[in-house]
């Protein structure tokens, strides 16, 4: 593999000395452009207090191309699948260079705080948000407490 | 956002490190069926990469015409940007001194593009990234709309 762009390096520094409220990064070490992620669940969301943990990569491309990210934690929320994908637009078509690894896990710790239902990935999840949101946010409660709070898988 | 159907990739159950591995063997199982022979004693890495858009590249030979139409369209537009070349002496507080693609700082005489939005790149770092997207990385606006809109103006004053 090709050396590691002064970018990610620069990026990955910044990330360690100002670290974000809420969101840890650390590159594995063995490859340098595969970060274990963990976001809290933002406060007044049904995900508060839970410990999110992600996997994100730096594909040969970046920042050409969009950083590969996805939930390790089970989460019910109509905008992440089963398998961990996540529906963002700037991580498909509205990808610009002048995003970061910060930016990007901002804008997924939003995405907690603002699910929404009309543009879904996990259709069954987004399904019953809409018809009754209510019973989705506790579902989306307990999924956090059994799956992202200590004790948890 | 609302591309998210369309784009179910058989990602499934892999971490994305294996996923990785996986498009690399992609690359084996399609080589360019034709290497010019000017080339063959580079290997591939000498071979023009061309970027469609953000993750999808396709080396010259498997370009078909329409994209080859459109990467020289392309190319065109790109040309007709200005370029500059950053000079130390000229420089305020203000103004922004790092590249935001590749985050390193501009260096004299360094060949800089501006967009019709005032934003300014490395020469290469813009380039590659309006060939894959005619948009400003910094403010997201479409770049071809604004330079049309000069290009008429011009038109308008030379009649």
């Amino acid at each position: 593999m090709a050396g590691l762009p002064r970018r990610i390096t620069k990026e990955t520094q910044r990330l360690l000395s100002e670290p974000v409220q809420g969101i840890s990064a650390t590159p594995d070490e063995n490859n340098l452009r595969y970060f274990h992620v963990t976001i809290n669940g933002p406060k007044d969301s049904p995900f508060e207090g839970g410990v999110f943990k992600l996997e994100l990569f730096l594909p040969e491309e970046y920042p050409m191309a969009a950083p590969k990210v996805r939930f390790n934690t089970k989460i019910y929320h109509p905008n992440i699948d089963k398998i961990g994908r996540i529906c963002l637009d700037i991580l498909k078509d509205k990808w610009s260079p002048a995003l970061q690894v910060r930016t990007v896990l901002l804008s997924i710790q939003a995405l907690l705080s603002a699910p929404n239902p009309d543009d879904p990935l996990a259709n069954d999840v987004a399904d019953n948000w809409k018809r009754n949101e209510a019973a989705a946010i506790k579902t989306a409660r307990e999924w956090t407490q059994k799956y992202a709070m200590s004790g948890g898988q | 956002m609302g591309n998210c159907f369309g784009s179910e990739e058989d990602v499934d159950d892999i971490s994305l490190l294996r996923n990785e591995e996986s498009s690399d063997d992609d690359e084996l199982r399609y080589p360019p069926p034709y290497m010019p022979p000017y080339q063959s004693d580079q290997g591939e890495q000498s071979q023009t990469i061309y970027h469609l858009s953000p993750g999808q590249s396709r080396t010259a030979n498997e370009l078909t015409e329409e994209e080859k139409v459109r990467v020289a369209q392309r190319e065109g537009l790109i040309d007709h940007l200005p370029r500059n070349t950053w000079d130390e002496n000229h420089v305020t507080n203000k103004k922004v001194r790092e590249c935001c693609i590749c985050m390193i700082d501009f260096e004299q005489d360094e060949p800089i593009r501006y967009l019709p939005c005032m934003h300014y790149y490395h020469l290469d770092c813009i380039d590659d990234w309006l060939m894959r997207s005619f948009t400003c990385p910094t403010c997201m606006e479409p770049v071809d709309a604004a330079l049309l809109l000069s290009y008429d103006s011009q038109n308008l004053d030379s009649g």
